[in-house]
């Protein structure tokens, strides 16, 4: 077993754990009785937060990139549905994929191939700058898209697109409701994670990113084009974020120019709550931030309720503090140490992955 | 000519600040003078900014850590000098429900327009002074992240604590007491601030650890102490800012210190300053001039039209946002570069020949390497 197996070996070992953590910590919230239905619940929508951070972790990790402009994918990926929702859910859902796919791909070309070698914080800048211009299209719809696609909704920036009944409905499984949209999501988000996993780990392209995402210069040294993978990264991210906003939309229906901003937050957030080093720990910190969020949203009563986002947040800055890796990350995240301590092996020096 | 090689050394250091206060009244007098109310407002928008970016650039510019908190030092300034200086007979039924131990001071409050600035922007600093210490302890994006998650607990805090706040609804009767003048003296005053403090023996520390923290560290730099430092000093211009822009505004609401829609003053505040070329003062007021120009350009064509020509409303941020991109594939480093106004003596056509040549990539004072870290 050598030693990058060995790490994520480690890490979905960690997933794992922490998964049934949060799913018997959420159980013990809400009380037995309505647990496993908040639990469901939280489940599928902490999932697609996993998926969100995974992107943007992918980004990071391989070209120092913290890319704002993620959320406006979402956002187009919900433009592209509402525009094509006569066209049955399959032509809907491929062109969702393919739009969404190639706009990431041409984001990096215009924008983000020129300033690759800038300093993170122009990226970043940059990142704000593409995101800000794609909203500033939606809003102004610049391209007479609303009257070329037959808008019957109206011109407002509120749109929405119709929840398809068969999807949403719920039906009752042993006393829990449960509706085919939250079982596709737990689906295609299981998928996704695998899919990528799977590609990270057995692909030559998966190998190449990994060795980028550990060490740029060094993969370019050893003969990895560093367009192709960022390119590839770019892609890859597309369709996550075409999955997300798909699953999204469906469960929230409402289409809008800033729609992309909310999720991109909590994605966001939780990534570096995980650890945006590792991507394992990033899709961890999303799926647990989002389904903590889910269901203090959906238990906490009113009064408490208003000021949940400020503790929230002192939290985070809390946790940034005191566990600068983040609960999971290569370099010895807490849940990592605490796993080492458990098996009392001998803690590796720190910075030598 | 001897005599004027004599005071050359010390006309050199004050010569960027005196030139760019210079800019400053010069855009004064030509817009009080000449220009319309239209135009007022825009320069007033002008200046208010560039003291928000002055505030930006002594923390981040010399710093080298990004922060997207300092609204929030806006916010609390706008809120705490509105919440002293409103008619006392005004406050008492806006504010109903205000706990007694902050009423009871408060509600009879009726303080100076310059009093009731400097309360706010007291206020604001005391806010930096608890922030500070673990927002010091944090660099690169994790630094970005902690900021923001600053400001979004002060927004959330704006928006439900509305006893003292009012939540969403806006102000009432804030006195409009910010003038063209008084918005100029004090972006005068804080670009020799923010020059003064690059300048000096902590500026040049904190300088120091942007360019490498181990080796700024091994000679002996405290870096938390002297970014701890700039954190307050800017929380202290920020918040000044917020209370001019309270009493220039006067209804304003938590959603103007936040993202939103229309001018995104948290993105479009660090734009100005990375565009402009974050190391350096200059590069804070150029960045901001360049953007607000292009901004306000292309606002007016979307409302007046030109010959028969008008796009459509909003083309003017989707513009900005090309050419804000254009300008960091062309000049990563900002427009400035990073560097100082050069003295006059030397100024030369090289670098406009290097960027024919398209080769020369700005060679000043470089965030690069720090900010990787």
């Amino acid at each position: 077993m050598n030693e990058s197996t060995r790490r994520y070996a480690t890490v979905s070992g960690g997933f794992v754990a922490t998964v049934l953590l949060v799913v018997l910590v959420l159980s013990l919230i809400v009380g037995a009785g309505e647990g496993v239905q908040y639990t469901l619940d939280s489940l599928a929508y902490g999932s697609l937060f996993a998926v969100m951070a995974l992107g943007l972790a992918l980004l990071f990790n391989v070209m120092g990139l913290m890319n704002f402009a993620y959320g406006e994918l979402i956002m187009a990926g919900a433009y592209v549905m509402f525009f094509t929702r006569s066209w049955g859910w399959l032509g809907m859902i491929l062109m969702t994929v393919l739009v969404v796919t190639i706009l990431s791909l041409l984001m990096e070309l215009i924008a983000f191939r020129p300033v690759r070698n800038a300093s993170p914080v122009v990226l970043l800048v940059t990142s704000f700058a593409v995101s800000y211009g794609i909203q500033q299209l939606a809003w102004t719809d610049v391209f007479g898209l609303a009257h070329r696609f037959d808008s019957t909704i109206g011109t407002g920036p509120q749109k929405g697109v119709e929840p398809y009944p068969w999807l949403t409905n719920q039906f009752d499984v042993g006393g829990v409701l449960i509706s085919r949209l939250e079982i596709a999501t737990w689906i295609v988000t299981a998928v996704l994670l695998v899919g990528l996993t799977l590609l990270l780990k057995k692909t030559t392209l998966g190998i190449q990113l990994r060795a980028s995402s550990e060490d740029f210069r060094m993969a370019q040294l050893t003969g990895v084009r560093a367009n192709w993978v960022i390119s590839a990264a770019f892609g890859i991210t597309g369709v996550l974020a075409a999955g997300v906003s798909i699953l999204y939309i469906l469960r929230t229906g409402a289409v809008a120019p800033d729609i992309g901003q909310g999720p991109l937050f909590v994605a966001f957030v939780g990534g570096v709550i995980g650890g945006l080093g590792s991507l394992g720990g990033a899709a961890l910190g999303g799926f647990v931030l989002g389904a903590i969020i889910n269901a203090l949203s959906a238990t906490l009563p009113i009064t408490l309720k208003s000021h949940t986002q400020l503790f929230a947040f002192l939290v985070v800055i809390a946790i940034l503090v005191l566990i600068p890796n983040g609960l999971v990350s290569i370099r010895g995240g807490a849940v990592k140490r605490l796993w080492r301590r458990v098996r009392r092996s001998p803690a590796p020096a720190e910075g030598a992955a | 000519m001897t005599a004027l090689r004599r005071v050359e050394p010390a006309a050199r250091v004050v010569w960027p600040p005196l030139a760019l206060c210079a800019l400053l009244v010069v855009t004064w007098a030509l817009v009080d003078g000449f220009g319309d109310v239209v135009y007022k407002d825009t320069a007033v928008r002008l200046f208010l900014t560039l003291i928000i970016v002055l505030g930006l650039q002594i923390f981040s510019g010399n710093s080298g850590v990004l922060s997207f908190g300092h609204i929030a030092f806006m916010a609390i300034g706008a809120y705490m000098s509105a919440l002293l200086t409103i008619p006392p007979d005004i406050k008492k039924f806006t504010y109903l429900s205000m706990p007694s131990w902050l009423g009871s001071w408060i509600l009879p409050a009726k303080l100076s327009p310059l009093e009731a600035i400097l309360a706010g922007a007291g206020v604001a600093t005391l806010f930096a002074l608890i922030t500070a210490a673990p927002i010091v302890r944090l660099a690169g994006v994790e630094a970005g992240i902690g900021t923001l998650a600053l400001l979004i607990i002060v927004y959330v805090f704006d928006v439900q604590t509305s006893a003292i706040t009012r939540g969403t609804s806006t102000q009432i009767g804030v006195p409009q007491t910010t003038t063209f003048v008084s918005v100029l003296a004090w972006a005068l005053i804080f670009i020799g601030v923010a020059f003064v403090f690059k300048q000096s023996r902590r500026g040049l520390r904190l300088r120091a650890s942007r360019e490498n923290v181990r080796a700024a560290k091994s000679v002996g730099v405290r870096v938390s102490v002297e970014r701890a430092v700039a954190w307050v000093l800017s929380g202290f211009v920020v918040g000044v800012a917020g209370a001019l822009y309270g009493h220039y505004f006067v209804t304003f609401g938590p959603d103007d210190f936040f993202f939103n829609q229309g001018f995104n003053i948290v993105l479009l505040t660090i734009v100005m300053l990375v565009v402009g070329g974050m190391t350096s003062v200059t590069g804070a007021v150029v960045g901001c001039y360049f953007v607000t120009v292009i901004y306000e350009a292309f606002r007016r064509w979307e409302v007046n039209g030109l010959g028969d020509v008008r796009p459509p409303s909003g083309t003017g941020n989707f513009v900005l946002a090309v050419i804000l991109i254009l300008t960091l594939v062309l000049r990563p480093n900002g427009i400035t570069g990073g560097r100082e106004l050069p003295w006059p003596g030397d100024w030369s056509l090289e670098p406009l020949r290097r960027l024919a040549r398209k080769s020369g990539s700005g060679s000043g004072d470089s965030v690069a390497a720090e900010s990787a870290k």
